[in-house]
């Protein structure tokens, strides 16, 4: 009977088999359920913690903290400008007035070619050097000095233009200091310098798939009558421009400025200091006659030199104009609402007056979604036009800002036939996916020209030039309403003018130089060539070469003749991070970029995406029976701005009942086929 | 290889009626554990179920006592509270003929007050004035019907002092939860009813609103200025 056996065995192992897979399968059914329900139950739990996210119309995002008793933040900002470059120094100041230790975390803008390269950490007389990190170590670090109740500072940077400072411990009616300082180039285009200083970082429209939303939206506090914004900044300039000086203004603030020379002013804000509501600038242009051709500054450092060049192409003669497409792009979403609409509208309206019979138009509005006014672009006719412009009178701003769904449609790659095609993007650029817009506008701009144009009063400065630069166009800037004709004027002047292509930097041999950017891009009229290099030697000569309408451009720098200037170093390695974090959009390992950009900033004490700023004060402070609380300090709502056009919300019509009800019935259904299981196999 | 087949495809024929019990063999910390994970699992259903029974039962419970609050403000009692602890009164009664759809709306749109029934979006017209009145529902409790009306349906609005507003369904549509110029005051005397979208999604929390508008069909008459008062911040 050996067969029954076999027979029997055999039918044991099967039956065992099934068994234990249908026990895997329901132990792996039961893990998922209750793993689910567990994290449910936590987010509900969370999400009641928290203040209610959605619900009225009225009600903002994100709470803006306790308003009497957590710490007050001023900032003092003073600039010294030499020339080209200016070196900045940011003081923020903590102040607890309350009676309880605080940790505080502070969301904030700088220029987006800003090379941080020094953090300081002030405790009453002592001062404690930064010292940069890769990211995550750094967050160790503070998180660790945090913990143990010691002082500590923190930089991180969350976009080339928004940084976090994190205080931790800040005492009981205590001041902690947290001094920053950073280089940066200065812009020079149309025979003006302009320095800019944004004070706030404008509300965000987050679409799907941005991971760190929750680190560039800081709370933002509801304007109301009687209660005076909070986060004021002072302003001081000392400036050199290096040639005797012409004109200077501030188009968006009061100034005063004390003439100290041809050359230097000394300028700070006429009403001691203004909320962080808006950006800063200062433009100033040299004396007829004495505007600056060639600038060539050098600094040794560590055995090789680091240089800064800035060479203007002579102005370029009027050429034949050529018929164009332009695609006007405007942004209609909630954050422009109020100041910026009316900006953005009247701007597009002069464009459209500007436009040729010969040339072909159309208009794209965007917020929640996109629509053009015409299906493909049409002769700009005055008939056409007129129409145009009453659309654009007529568009309102509200909704979300979807952006990739504007730009799909203006670079939709349809040829333009043999015309110029000019894609002209007017926005406050106030979203937080940025990268995703970076790789849409790579891929898919062809043959055509993007231009953006800044508006408001807190343009998102990173994605204006990034997305200009990788548009092949340039981008401006417009403030107020009152410089609507002449920035359109210039911009205008711009798009007509024939573009100084192929430029080409070749450096003598001996100077074994690494210049970036690597590959420059096409410069409008007015723009200069601005490249940074490290060099081995200052010999010989460089010969920056480019072509405009048909003839060829050359200039011969003579590498010894440079002037000496401090920072270069700074501004190289700024550069060459820009250049590398390029790369990547380009198909670059991401690791490789990584390792190389945390090398660098570390080699030049910069912060980046991948290294951050600590300063850790090594006494103990707070004892650990006091307990430390978080307060994320809210910004203003930047000026212009409507606040219910941008936090309002619709109510949210939804309960989670019918997912109670789901995932319940499942957990009751596979404990009592568990239960009845086990009694029929006992 | 050709006799394993055999004996296998054997087993199946000469499956023994009553197979021998084999579970014994088991150790006793298997059956331990699987015991726990079912209770644990009972239990865990059990809640996960009560909790979403009890979000509908509440809901559908608190417009009964809601309609006893309501008769108390038809007889002239100012914000009469339909539960001793309530922080929301109902502000009319809106009703759909052709569907047989009754529901009392509350004051305000927040959670609080629309687990209980729809909420009047604070700021805009009350229903049955004159301007926009925004009402805001969930859609697998009170508004749910809103997927039902087409353009023409009608709704009446009973008000506070007992008149009746009617108003026809001009359309519906999906919008994002940011389109917050819906609830603009300006134009004709409407409802805009707005619930989450799609219907059928699972959780709550999605970005899409459906919304439906109603316009008046008679004319409204305008309330005085106590409205305006408190709709000028929201324009």
């Amino acid at each position: 009977m050996k067969g029954v056996e076999k027979k029997n065995l055999a039918g044991k192992i099967a039956f065992d088999l099934i068994v234990s897979v249908a026990l895997a399968a329901a132990m792996g059914i039961a893990a998922g359920i209750a793993l689910a329900g567990v994290t449910l139950l936590f987010a509900s739990q969370a999400q009641a913690a928290e203040p209610p996210q959605q619900g009225t119309l009225l009600l903002r995002p994100r709470a803006a903290g306790e308003p009497l008793s957590a710490p007050l933040l001023s900032t003092a900002v003073a600039f010294h400008v030499s020339g080209m470059v200016a070196r900045a120094r940011v003081v923020q100041t903590f102040r607890n007035p309350g009676n309880e230790w605080y940790e505080g975390v502070y969301v904030f803008p700088l220029p987006e070619n800003s090379a941080v390269d020094r953090l300081r950490l002030r405790i009453g007389e002592r001062v404690i050097e930064g010292e940069i990190q890769e990211r995550a170590a750094a967050q160790r670090t503070y998180a660790a000095a945090r913990t143990q109740g010691m002082r500590a500072a923190l930089i991180d940077q969350e976009r080339p233009n928004i940084f976090t400072t994190q205080v931790a411990n800040i005492g009981p009616q205590e001041t902690i200091v947290v001094e920053l300082e950073y280089q940066e180039v200065l812009r020079y285009r149309d025979g003006r310098f302009s320095l800019r200083f944004p004070m706030v970082v404008g509300p965000r429209y987050i679409p799907r798939g941005v991971e760190d939303a929750a680190r560039i939206t800081p709370a933002v506090l509801r304007p109301q009558e009687g209660r005076p914004p909070v986060n004021p900044v002072s302003i001081r300039v000392e400036l050199d421009a290096g040639v005797p000086l012409g004109e200077i203004s501030s188009p968006y603030h009061r100034v005063d400025v004390k003439v100290l020379g041809e050359a230097r002013r000394e300028i700070a804000l006429a009403d001691g200091s203004t909320p962080a509501n808006r950006d800063f600038e200062l433009r100033w242009s040299p004396r007829p006659g004495s505007a600056p051709q060639l600038a060539w500054f050098t600094e040794k450092q560590g055995g090789r030199y680091y240089a800064l060049l800035m060479l203007l192409p002579p102005a370029a003669t009027q050429g034949a104009r050529l018929p164009r497409e332009v695609i006007f792009v405007l942004d209609t979403s909630g954050s422009m609402a109020g100041a910026s609409i009316r900006q953005a509208r009247e701007a597009l309206e002069l464009a459209l007056a500007r436009l040729a019979p010969a040339d072909r138009f159309n208009v794209i509005e965007f917020n929640s979604t996109a629509q053009a006014l015409f299906p493909q672009a049409q002769e700009a006719s005055p008939a056409q036009v007129q129409r145009a412009i009453g659309w654009v009178r007529g568009l309102e701003a509200r909704g979300g800002t979807e952006m990739a769904a504007a730009l799909n449609l203006a670079l939709d790659g349809r040829d333009a036939g043999g015309r110029v095609r000019q894609v002209i993007f007017l926005t406050d650029g106030a979203i937080g996916n940025e990268e995703q817009l970076f790789r849409l506008i790579r891929s898919r701009l062809g043959g055509s020209r993007l231009f953006t144009v800044g508006i408001g009063s807190a343009p998102n400065s990173h994605f204006m030039s990034k997305a200009a630069q990788l548009g092949r166009g340039t981008f401006s800037y417009i403030g107020r309403i009152d410089e609507v004709g002449e920035k359109m004027a210039a911009l205008f002047a711009r798009l007509e003018a024939p573009v100084l292509t192929g430029v080409e930097l070749r450096w003598p041999e001996a100077a074994r130089a690494e210049a970036w950017p690597a590959r420059i891009p096409d410069l409008y009229a007015g723009e200069p060539v601005v490249v940074s290099a490290a060099l081995e030697r200052l010999e010989g000569e460089l010969r920056v070469s480019g072509v405009r309408a048909g003839q060829v451009w050359e200039a011969r720098v003579p590498l010894a003749a440079g002037a000496g200037s401090a920072g270069m170093g700074s501004l190289w390695a700024r550069a060459k991070v820009a250049s590398l974090m390029d790369s990547m959009r380009e198909g670059a390992s991401q690791d490789a970029v990584r390792e190389q950009v945390i090398a660098l900033a570390i080699a030049h004490r910069l912060v980046t995406q991948y290294t951050s700023f600590v300063a850790v004060d090594r006494t103990p402070a707070r004892t650990s029976d006091e307990r430390l609380k978080l307060a994320e300090l809210p910004t203003n709502l930047p000026e212009g701005w409507e606040y219910d056009k941008v936090f309002g919300e619709l109510p949210q019509g939804a309960t989670d009942s019918r997912f109670a009800l789901l995932t319940g019935l499942l957990c009751l259904l596979v404990g009592a086929w568990m239960l009845r299981f086990r009694r029929s196999a006992v | 290889m050709k006799r394993e087949y055999e004996l296998l495809l054997g087993v199946e024929c000469a499956w023994p009626p009553a197979p021998p019990p084999i579970a014994h063999r088991r150790p006793r910390a298997v059956r331990g554990l699987r015991l726990a994970l079912a209770i644990a699992l009972l239990a865990l259903g059990g809640w996960q179920f009560g909790r979403g029974a009890w979000i509908q039962a509440k809901a559908w419970l608190a417009q009964v006592l809601i309609a006893q609050a309501w008769q108390r403000t038809l007889a002239g009692e100012r914000h009469a509270k339909p539960w001793p602890w309530a922080d929301t009164w109902p502000v009319a009664r809106l009703s759909v003929p052709s569907l047989g759809i009754e529901r009392y709306v509350l004051e305000g749109s927040d959670g609080a007050a629309m687990a209980f029934g729809p909420g009047h979006l604070q700021g805009t017209a009350l229903p049955g004035e004159r301007g926009n009145s925004v009402i805001g529902g969930h859609r697998d409790t009170h508004l749910a019907f809103l997927r039902a009306l087409r353009a023409g349906d009608e709704i009446v609005v009973e008000t506070r002092d007992g008149r009746r507003a009617r108003y026809a369904v001009r359309d519906t549509q999906v919008l994002d939860r940011h389109d917050v110029w819906v609830a603009e005051q300006k134009g004709p005397a409407r409802l805009t009813l707005v619930t989450c979208f799609p219907f059928d999604a699972l959780r709550a929390g999605g970005a899409q609103r459906y919304v439906v508008r109603a316009y008046a069909t008679d004319e409204l008459k305008n309330r005085g200025g106590e409205r305006a008062d408190r709709t000028s911040h929201l324009l």
